[in-house]
Parts: C-alpha cells; structure tokens; sequence
C-alpha cells in the first residue's frame, strides 16, 4: 500500500514520473530566471519559473509536450508569464504536431495580473482548438486537491481528455464562491465530503467528464495518459449537439436532487460506502456508468 | 480512655443521603432536580472531586454544579485532573473555591492565567496524574464525587465502556471512605454489555440530557506531516529506537510520533527492524498506529484512554487491544500510567520549550496548561528493579556510580527547533519561571520534565545524548549543537560541537545513517485519514471532520 | 521583502556533478526554492543570493548558510533562494536536497 503517491509530488518530480527517463527538456528553465514583474512589484515572493514547468519529453517512445502547474505558488493560478508558456507550448503542439499534456493545479486567473491571465487563457483554449482541429490530442490531468477551477476548469473541459483520480477537483466556481452565492445550506463549502461528492473525480467520472479514473500513482497516470496519446476526438457541429443533449438529460435526471449520493445511485453505483473506499479501477467497476 | 469517635464519616454521608429524601427514587434522580440535590450532598469545606478527564467529562454534572452560587456552595476544595469545560471556570468566577488541585487545563489555560492573574484561582498544586490519584487516598480522598459512565443498569451498576479513564481511580477511594459517588450516565439499561463500577459503590445516578462530552485528542491525520517531521523520525528510529533495541514505550500524541508509527511498515521494515522494537505499547488507540498493527509489529496496546472512532478496530483486534467479555476496548488512566512509569523502556514526547539544561515546560505566564501524565512516564523510574536490553545499555553509558541504578529510562525529547510563527522551542531559560507563576505555586516551578531525566533531545538536526554527558557544561553544549538557528543554538562553538561529535554526544543525520535528502512523506505507509481507513479494512471510522469521501 | 548577498568559503565541488543546476522545493506559504548552479567564481566561494518574504532573520539565514558552507564542498556554485517564510529547519533541508541532486543527479 505505500509508494509515491502522485498528488504528493511537486511539479518537477511529477514530470520526471511521467516522462521516460533523462528525455525530459525543460524550456525556459529556471537559471533563465523568468519570473513575474507584477508579483515583485506588490512585494510578493516570485518563482523561478512562474509557477508553471514546461518542456518536451518522450512517453512510451512517443513525442510530447508536457506541462505541469505547481499549485503551492500563488495557487497555480495564471499571471503572465505563466500564461505565455502555457499558450506557448499548445501552439507549439499545433505546429509540430505533437501531443501536449497538461498536468492541472490551479484556481484559474492569478487576481495580481488579472487581463494578462485572462487573455492567456483564452489565448491557450484557441491554440487547444487549432490542436483538435489538427487531430493533435489535448490531455489535461487533475490529480490534486487544488483541482482545475475558474478559467483554467472550462481550458480543462477543451481538451480532448481528462484524466482524473479521486484526489482531483474540476468546476469553475470554487466550494467557497459557491456557498456565497447559494447560501450554507444549499451547500457547505466547510463539509469536504459533500465538496468531494460534487467536483471530486469520482463524480465527475461517473458524470463523463473525465475520461479515465486512476490511482493516485505516477504509473497509473502514465499508463492513462499513453492510452489517449494516439487518439484524438474532433470537434463538429455534430458533437457539440451531442453533447448538449446528454447534459439536457443530466439535468433532467438530477436536477432537483440536491444529495450527492443520489447521483451516484443514478449513475448505477449501488453501494455508496464500499465505492467510497474505493479508488481508481476498482471504483469504476463498482459503478455502471451512464452518460 | 476512648478518644477516638467511631463512624461519624459514615454517619455524616446517612444524613446527607437523608437530605435528598424524595428527590430520589432509590439511586436514581430525574435531570431537573439535579442542583437541589447538589446543593444538600455537599458541605462546606468538602473536598468534592468533579470528573473531567483527559477525554470524557462529567459535563452535565458540572453543568448543574455552574448553575449554583457561593449561597448555595462555598469553600469547596476541588480535585479533578483535567480543568477543560467553560463550566469549571464558572466555578472560580464565582468565588465557590476555595483551594484547587489539578493535573491539566489545556483547552482552558487562557482562561486559568486569567483567573491566577485576578487571584481568583487559588491553587494547592499542579499534579502529574497518579501523583493526583495517590493523593485522593492518602490526605486529599473526596467526599463527594461527580463522575461519568456511559451505562447503568437498574441496580447503578455502571458500563464504561472505552472511555473508563480514571473513574475507578475516583470511586474506590470515595466509596471506601463514606464518601458520595454520584454519576451521570447516557443511558440506563436493563443489562449491561460488561460491569466496570459495581452498584454497591455508586449511589446516586442520573441519565443525562445530552451523551457526556468526548474529546478526540489523538487522531492525527497524516497529511499534515511535514518532511521535515519525517526526517526526525528515521533519525530518532536509527539513532534511538534501533540502537537501545527498544521494546516497550509509550508515544505522545504529537505529529512527530505520528510520523515514526507510519514509517514502521516501510522504513522500519526495510531496515529489518520488524520483531526487534516496539512490540508493547502503553498508548490510547491511535489511528496511526493501524498500519503497524496490520503489518504485525504491535503484541499489544494498554491504553489510558479511548479514541473516537476506534471502536469497531480495536473490537476486531483483541489481541492487541485489552477488551473487555463484551469484546469491547478498555482503557485505565491510573494504570496505564503506573505501567508507563516500571514498564516501558522508552517515553517519547514533545514539549514547547526546552532550557539549556534540558528542562521543559509547556506553562507561561498567558497560558497555564499543568502536566497531565507526562512527567510520571517522563522520568526515572528509581524503584525499577527488572532489566531490559534497553534499559541496561542506556545505564551502561549513562555511567552509573556506585550508589546509582545499573540501568536508565530512555526518556527522549523530540522537538522541532522552532514552533509555528518562528517562536524557537530552545530557550536559555524556561517562560515557567516567571516569578508571579512561582508564587502562584508557592514556589515551584512548573517543569514537565527534569532535564536529569531526559536521555536524548531529538531534533531535525541531530541527537544529543544528554546521559552520555559528564559535566552540565558539556550537557549544555549539547543541547545548543542540536538546537539549530535559535538563539540558544548560534551559542554554540564549532569546535565543541566537534569533539562532541567525535565522542557520539552528538549525532548528526549521516551519523546514524539517514540522508537528509531521503527524508520524504512518501516513505510514510499512508499519507491520509482515507490510507488509515483502508488499511483498517474499514473498521476505523474516522470523525467526520476528517472525512472527505 | 528583504534582499541580501554573501559568499562564505567552501571547499570546491567536486569535479564530477551530475548537472549543471539543481532546484529544490517550492514557493509556497511557509516554502522556499533554492536553485543551486555550478560555474560560479571563484571555486572556494559559495556565492548566495537571498529573497525572502519575512524581513528580520538575516543572522539566522546567514548562519545557516555559512554551516551549510562549511559541512559540504559547494565552492563555486551559486545559490539563488526564493522563500516565503520558511522555518531554518526547511531551509536546511532544502539545500541538502538541492545539493544531493546537483551532485547526485536525483530528482
């Protein structure tokens, strides 16, 4: 039962996981010393490489560009600097050809740099789009407790797949935004297992927003992650319709309820503790999961 | 000629029981008549004993007990071991005491400088917990007590189910002296899984409105071990544990601890240690110490306490856990410590600050905490005959005389060198000092434990052997080499440092062969409340504030 | 923000480390980075460069850095640290760290 557990590793290592040995290439690494103007300025610590690790490797032999957000500075959230590298490296995917991974930890805009992260992010889902309209395969993965939400959930949904564990969150309003808007009542952004229960992995598994579930293990994400290096899944007036449509019957199904393990049972999950416990795999096979 | 008067305790507690008359129907009283019959039982100038242990409190009682004024009850002399509800801190404000004796006040130490401060707090002494217990037999037996139990039956035979703490310690020497035992219960039954106080010594029961208060005190969710907590942990367990070949011992309920149980499946293992160290425990159930257990380390566990959540765990472990014929845990806060003082080869615990000389103390002039049981395991045990591997390498190189035992206690300070906020935990003289404190005290200095008692201070940047040292000038010295960048650690002098060193005074990681670079929360078994829960196969069931599945 | 340099003699790195740079940790509440380079001059100077966010512990960073110094050969290398109120403990750990990789060449 114990290893490395990959939502406990920093950006860095979990790169060095992923990647096959020494073909990791780091662009614009840390001696170049490009850190964010703005944040030193206001008097607040800055990172080497703004929060965000980019580069080229090889998994399973195959090209990829690979990022990874750290979570720990400033949140992952997005400033300038860490915006370019990430529209850098996904139009860089677009003119190689080249899959490019995203491994996600961010709340979404960084507030002390607000338009540039905007316009980053936006900038990013064009350059994701220009992939998929290339067939070159977008893979985001949200492994950790600081999740993908704000700007950086809806560049997350872009992407051709997700992969998430049971440690990850995906949305776009966080618990707390959420409880400020709907009242305590209609959600507690202090009970962490409701807070799980709606944007956690397991959820947004059985929901068909995450295309894989795995163990929290670097292994378990490289193994998904090679799966979905070879495919990718176009974008047409067709899908999006399909789409629509599936989320027209989500709402129809769950609408009203407002108990998480309703959901669960609705998407076939018949004992709630056991798949509690359980993760990865072994979750998924305790549920029939619908669309 | 006959001078001494015959049974007049006896004949006093008949007129007591007289005086609640009606209110009762045999034992038992109905909620709301609880003050009334608070106010007759107890005299003036009663030594009246109110449970609050280190968990359970006798919260409805004391509740009841708040609701009454100096009109209805004066110089009371109290004796209870844990002062922890805003119920007991009425009681002072109120002016009702008039001499208080104690062990602990943690969740209420702000509260109890205050009252000092104000000299509306006047103390006899803070007690270690057996020191308090010996004391209820000997000049300080209670004339009432007010305790808690989770059942009774029709008769007032009582159930205590984890949580017997330190009850027995409190009834046997009120019920054999004439004294009153009167309980709050959860509930009253017909039968009783198992009886832990029998009827004949309670007299008074009353079902509570709301189950009695339990604090989860032990759970420590090992997320929030730090790297740096488990770089101290494969020191202490190279350093220390493998090296005395440590085979009993008692664990504080700190995250550096925490953070060695966790390391024994993986680190432990791998260093063939498995069978050699810590197979007897004296420990309240810890959640962390599951993965240990599972893995087969742990013979057994006697415990002072219980632990919220443990229930099912410690049922489905009985030949780890003592249980009682119902299957269920059993705990025992008066033994548990006698066995933490002869019995064990290593106490292991942190403090907040620790003086040049090795002293700690965790009481400041804003924050008057006690002791609790630390100081009756964290100390020499000199009435200690049997040997232990342990027990006689450590005395071997303390060096003993000829008028000295031949073995020696580990007792062991693990600390990091700074506190949360960057308040250094080494200082060249101990906060507890403080002259109004002292006086307070009448004239002691609140130390938890002696510098001569602790064997070695463990922190992040190595291992001093204070029982290995041969002056207090080198003793010193060993203290501030391992003290890091405190004040007290950039005292000391390179080259001092090096010959301790060289002598094996001093050990630094490599010495006792940890690299640093290793030191990593993901050697730990499991990094989560989730990991201890699967590891339990799902017979822990954590509080729900761990919980986020 | 508080901002200082020094250099403290150092026995020179050994010839063969594993790589040009090494990183350790991150920025974070209570965190720090320390990017340690070879290539500085001269070879029996550690060259250290300090950002911190909590004004007011130079003595302790310097005596930190300069034990640091004396304990492993890190003459001419450069130490460059990011910090957000990191304990003297973390500090300490995190320079091992950096060192056993640069040396080492672990991750």
């Amino acid at each position: 039962m114990s290893g490395v557990l990959f939502h406990e590793q920093t950006a860095r290592q979990r790169i060095a996981a992923l990647a096959d040995p020494g073909s990791f290439v780091e662009l614009l690494p840390p001696p170049e010393r490009i850190t964010s103007p703005y944040l030193a300025q206001l008097g607040i610590p800055v990172s080497f490489d703004d929060g965000i690790v980019i580069g080229h490797a090889k998994i399973g032999g195959k090209k990829v560009y690979l990022a990874a957000q750290v979570g720990q500075f400033v949140g992952g959230a997005v400033g300038e600097i860490h915006g370019a590298k990430l529209t850098g490296l996904f139009k860089a995917a677009a003119r190689d050809k080249t899959p490019c991974i995203l491994l996600v930890e961010s709340g979404g805009v960084r507030l002390h740099e607000g338009s540039a992260g905007e316009i980053a992010i936006a900038e990013t889902m064009r350059a994701i789009f220009e992939c998929r309209a290339l067939k070159v395969p977008t893979i985001a993965v949200i492994a950790t407790d600081i999740g993908a939400y704000g700007g950086i959930g809806i560049l997350s949904t872009c992407c051709d797949y997700r992969v998430m564990t049971e440690h990850g969150r995906l949305g776009i309003s966080g618990p707390i935004v959420i409880e400020k808007w709907m009242g305590k009542k209609a959600y507690n952004s202090a009970d962490r297992a409701l807070v799980w229960k709606t944007s956690g992995g397991k959820t947004k598994y059985l929901l068909g927003d995450a295309d894989a579930l795995v163990h929290d293990a670097p292994e378990a994400v490289r193994d998904a992650i090679a799966k979905f290096i070879g495919k990718s899944r176009a974008v047409s007036l067709g899908s999006v319709k399909a789409r629509q449509k599936e989320l027209e019957k989500r709402l129809k199904k769950f609408g009203t309820t407002n108990d998480p393990n309703a959901v669960w049972k609705g998407m076939g999950v018949r004992n709630v503790e056991a798949a509690s416990l359980a993760s990865g795999p072994e979750f998924a096979a305790l549920a029939k999961r619908g669309k | 000629m006959i001078t001494a008067k015959t049974a007049l305790r006896r004949q006093n507690k008949v007129q007591r029981i007289d005086r609640v008359g009606k209110l009762a129907r045999g034992k038992f009283v109905s909620p709301d008549k609880v003050p009334e019959i608070l106010r007759r039982i107890i005299e003036p100038g009663d030594i009246l004993c109110l449970e609050g242990d280190n968990q359970k409190q006798a919260d409805f009682l004391a509740n009841q007990l708040a609701t009454l004024d100096k009109k209805d009850l004066r110089d009371i002399h109290l004796v209870m071991s844990c002062i922890t509800l805003p119920a007991h801190i009425d009681l002072f404000r109120k002016g009702m005491i008039k001499q208080v004796d104690f062990c602990y006040a943690g969740p209420q130490s702000t509260a109890v400088a205050d009252l000092v401060k104000a000299k509306k707090f006047p103390v006899g002494a803070i007690h270690t917990y057996n020191e308090l217990y010996a004391r209820y037999y000997i000049d300080l037996t209670p004339r009432v007590a007010l305790i808690a139990a989770a059942k009774a039956d029709r008769k007032g035979n009582l159930f205590l189910a984890a949580n017997t703490e330190e009850t027995p310690a409190i009834v046997e020497p009120t019920a054999f002296s004439d004294g009153i035992v009167f309980a709050q219960v959860n509930e009253i039954v017909d039968k009783l899984p198992r009886i832990d106080i029998p009827a004949d010594q309670v007299d008074l029961v009353v079902q509570a409105p709301y189950p009695m208060h339990l604090q989860a005190l032990f759970t420590r969710d090992p997320a929030a071990i730090t790297d740096v907590q488990v770089l101290m942990a494969m020191v202490a367990l190279r350093g220390i544990y493998e090296k005395y070949e440590v085979q009993s011992l008692n664990h504080g309920v700190g995250f550096n601890t925490a953070a060695i149980e966790l390391l024994l499946p993986t680190y432990g293992e791998r260093l063939g240690l498995k069978g050699k160290i810590c197979k007897y425990w004296m420990v309240n159930p810890l959640p962390t110490m599951i993965p240990a257990i599972e893995s087969g380390w742990v013979e057994s566990v006697f415990a002072v306490g219980g632990e919220v959540g443990m229930e099912r765990y410690t049922a489905a472990r009985s030949d780890v856990f003592f249980t009682g014929r119902d299957g269920s845990f059993h705990s025992n806060r008066a033994m548990g410590q006698l066995a933490g003082h002869y019995a064990i080869d290593m106490f292991i615990g942190a403090s907040l600050q620790i003086d040049i000389n090795g002293n700690s103390s965790t009481v400041s002039k804003n924050r008057i905490t006690g002791f609790g049981g630390a100081p009756n395991m964290g100390c020499q045990p000199t009435g200690r005959r049997h040997p232990t591997r342990a027990w006689l390498k450590a005395g071997a190189e303390a060096n003993p005389g000829p008028g000295s035992p031949p073995g020696r206690k580990l007792v062991v300070q693990m600390v990091e060198t700074f506190q949360a906020g960057r308040v250094p935990t080494f200082v060249e003289e101990l906060d507890a000092t403080d002259a109004s404190i002292r006086k307070a005290l009448h004239g002691v200095t609140p130390v938890m434990i002696y510098g001569d008692d602790v064997t070695h201070v463990v922190t992040e940047e190595g291992i001093a052997n204070l029982a290995a040292c041969r002056s207090v000038a080198e003793r010193q010295a060993a203290i501030r080499a391992v003290a890091g960048y405190t004040p007290v650690g950039l005292k000391r002098k390179k080259r001092e440092t090096e010959d301790l060193r060289a002598r094996g005074i001093v050990q630094l990681p490599e010495d006792v062969g940890v690299r640093p670079s290793e030191a990593s929360r993901s050697l730990l078994a499991t990094q989560d409340i989730k990991g201890l829960v699967r590891w339990s196969n799902g017979l822990y069931d954590p509080p729900s504030q761990f919980v986020d599945w | 923000m508080e901002k200082f340099a020094k250099a403290f003699p150092s026995k020179p790195l050994p010839s063969k480390a594993a790589k040009p740079w090494a990183l350790a940790g991150v920025v974070g509440s209570g965190n720090l980075e320390v990017l340690l380079e070879r290539g500085s001059r001269p070879t029996n100077m550690m060259e250290c460069h300090v950002e911190t966010s909590i004004p007011g512990y130079k003595a302790s960073w310097l005596a930190a850095l300069s034990d640091f110094a004396h304990h492993y050969p890190a003459g001419g290398t450069k130490i460059t640290i990011n910090d957000q109120g990191a304990s003297p403990v973390l500090v300490n750990l995190r320079l091992r760290q950096a060192y056993d990789h640069l040396t080492k060449g672990e991750k």
